[in-house]
């Protein structure tokens, strides 16, 4: 047993790799050699871990991704389907990392591809610079996205942000794109910078707290301005867990609330925060 | 045993086991939360009528409260987590949601027993309340007039906690007792996870089991310790002692009561004050002894 694992990538991919088992539950179990053999594909083509990743260490549930920068970000699934443990991708990571998540932490230290925290149901996925689209949105065809846990970025994210969402928080410390929180079923978005167009489209119960400039869309109503409780747990959990600034203006400000979406159950919300 | 002069009675505190739990309420400032947190914990000084036992354990600071606003912690124990469930409800329902820009959350959030006040109390809304779950707690938004009352949907319970720890103050007259007391409850009140449900921390009606005149009376006047009554019955009292006061605390845990009646008895050895004594039941009733001389030695 090691205290972690490191998966160091020898670089000069010349395509997406797609990996599965990269996850702190799965590690604690595997030897060096069983961690090597686990399956990846390049393309069509099938390999082992090992062809592309050196290995060392082995039995943890820590797990270190280090290599080119430009080549990890086309490793895609990292922490897919991770139920416990520590993953901390040293660089920008592919395409859904963390996706169907129950538990666990995965860190990402750069930015992250599409589909991050895709069906996410626990845990936690951080990511210090932006996201790609469909940010804990639903895997495609499925009625759900994020179900659990939180998702967290201090840059931006694309489009498609928490499409679906069932539950769980995300959010995202830069602006978000068109289409945030789409056809969601509950759960929570909050925005700290701009919220693109169309945000809350087709809702049904989610939350959208924009600490940023935003534009409700002409199918959700005004209700009243005033200072939501819950907002304020929210922020200051956020400060206080993972370092968010949050100043006395949005901690004690007025926010907007506008109901919708009109065309669903309509209790959906929109929280704008009123420029002081 | 003897501390300044005041005689320290080699008896022991009989308590009893009880379910217990905390309370936060905050508010926009110090004086909503407190407003709330006195009539959330009014009318709970005894088990026996008011169903539980209950008082504000601190002030919080903003900083040790989960939504960074003032906060006071309060403290409850009844016989069981049930009915500490129920006297949650009943009580955070009439005097946190009804009081202006409060909000109430759990205080023991590592307790594995939990009761669900919050989850009962979110029909206020009927069905337009709404649940949001941050650092994987769910609270219940529920609207009222004023915008909205959020509610941790569950409270932590420790089935360890100790009710009835108790030490009695013998003083020569009245203005010494009290002031003993008073000196006892401000160093009491320094001990977390300890309260003292009796108003102002002091009872001066201490019980005895059952009556002597009447079969239906669960609890009487305790006689024995009654200045007026000393030519007329079997009294406890020393020469000298014309007012007694008693102390009576309820803690998350045996430990909480021993440094609370420490350093209680330490500061209610005053001038005027001629004994230390404690209340008991023979030992045949209570599950926790409070030895007096044990705590004040350091050896329990």
């Amino acid at each position: 047993m090691s205290e972690h694992v490191t998966l160091t990538l020898r670089g000069g991919l010349d395509g997406a790799l797609e990996v599965e088992g990269v996850a702190g539950d799965r590690f604690a179990a595997l030897s060096q050699g069983e961690i090597a053999a686990l399956p990846v594909w390049l393309g069509a083509r099938t390999a082992r871990l090992g062809d592309f990743f050196d290995v060392t260490g082995e039995r943890s549930s820590t797990i270190r991704v280090v290599g080119p920068v430009d080549d990890v970000a086309r490793v895609n699934g990292l922490g897919a389907g991770m139920s416990a443990g520590e993953l901390t991708i040293d660089g920008d990571a592919g395409a859904r990392v963390g996706a169907r998540m129950t538990g666990g932490r995965v860190d990402v230290l750069g930015n992250a591809g599409d589909d991050a925290g895709m069906a996410m149901a626990g845990g936690v996925l951080k990511v210090r610079g932006r996201a790609g689209d469909r940010l804990g949105a639903a895997a495609p065809g499925a009625s759900k996205g994020m179900t659990g846990g939180e998702i967290v970025v201090a840059g931006s994210a694309g489009a498609d942000a928490g499409a679906r969402a069932r539950r769980g928080l995300i959010v995202v410390g830069g602006d978000a794109g068109r289409d945030a929180a789409r056809a969601t079923i509950a759960g929570t978005l909050v925005v700290f910078g701009r919220t693109g167009p169309d945000p809350g489209r087709a809702s049904k119960r989610g939350s959208i707290i924009a600490l940023g400039e935003i534009v409700p869309p002409a199918t959700y109503w005004y209700a009243c301005t005033y200072q939501p409780p819950h907002v304020r747990l929210t922020l200051t959990y956020l400060r206080r867990q993972y370092g968010f600034a949050v100043d006395a203006r949005i901690l004690d400000g007025r926010y907007r609330r506008y109901c919708g979406d009109s065309g669903t159950p309509g209790r959906g919300e929109i929280l704008e925060l009123v420029a002081s | 045993m003897n501390i300044r002069g005041v005689h320290i009675e080699d008896t022991f505190a009989e308590a009893f086991g009880m379910s217990a739990a905390r309370v936060i309420v905050t508010a926009v400032n110090e004086r909503w939360a407190r407003a709330s947190a006195q009539a959330l914990t009014g009318f709970a000084t005894s088990i026996i009528a008011c169903k539980c036992e209950a008082a504000i354990e601190r002030e919080l600071t903003p900083d040790e409260t989960p939504d960074g606003r003032p906060g006071i912690s309060a403290l409850f124990f009844a016989m069981d987590s049930v009915g500490l469930g129920k006297r949650l409800v009943e009580r955070i329902g009439h005097t946190v949601l009804t009081c202006p820009t409060t909000s109430c959350f759990d205080g023991l959030p590592d307790a594995a027993d939990r009761v669900t006040p919050g989850r009962a109390l979110r029909v206020f809304g009927d069905r337009f309340q709404i649940s949001k779950i941050v650092g994987g707690r769910r609270y219940w938004r529920v609207p009222v007039m004023e915008g909205e009352f959020l509610v941790q949907e569950s409270f932590g319970v420790l089935k360890n906690g100790v009710g009835g720890g108790n030490f009695l103050i013998l003083a020569e007259d009245e203005a010494s007792g009290l002031a003993a007391a008073e000196a006892g409850v401000a160093a009491m009140a320094e001990v977390p996870g300890v309260i003292l449900p009796f108003p102002g921390g002091v009872a001066r009606s201490g019980s005895k089991i059952g009556a002597r005149g009447y079969a239906s009376l669960i609890a009487s006047t305790n006689d024995a310790y009654c200045p007026t009554l000393r030519a007329s019955t079997d009294s406890a009292l020393p020469e000298g002692v014309n007012s007694v006061l008693e102390f009576v605390l309820d803690g998350l845990d045996a430990d909480a009561i021993r440094r609370a009646m420490r350093v209680g008895i330490d500061a209610a050895c005053r001038p005027g004050v001629r004994a230390i004594t404690a209340g008991n039941y023979g030992g045949n009733l209570g599950k926790h002894k409070f030895h007096l001389h044990e705590i004040m030695n350091g050896t329990s």
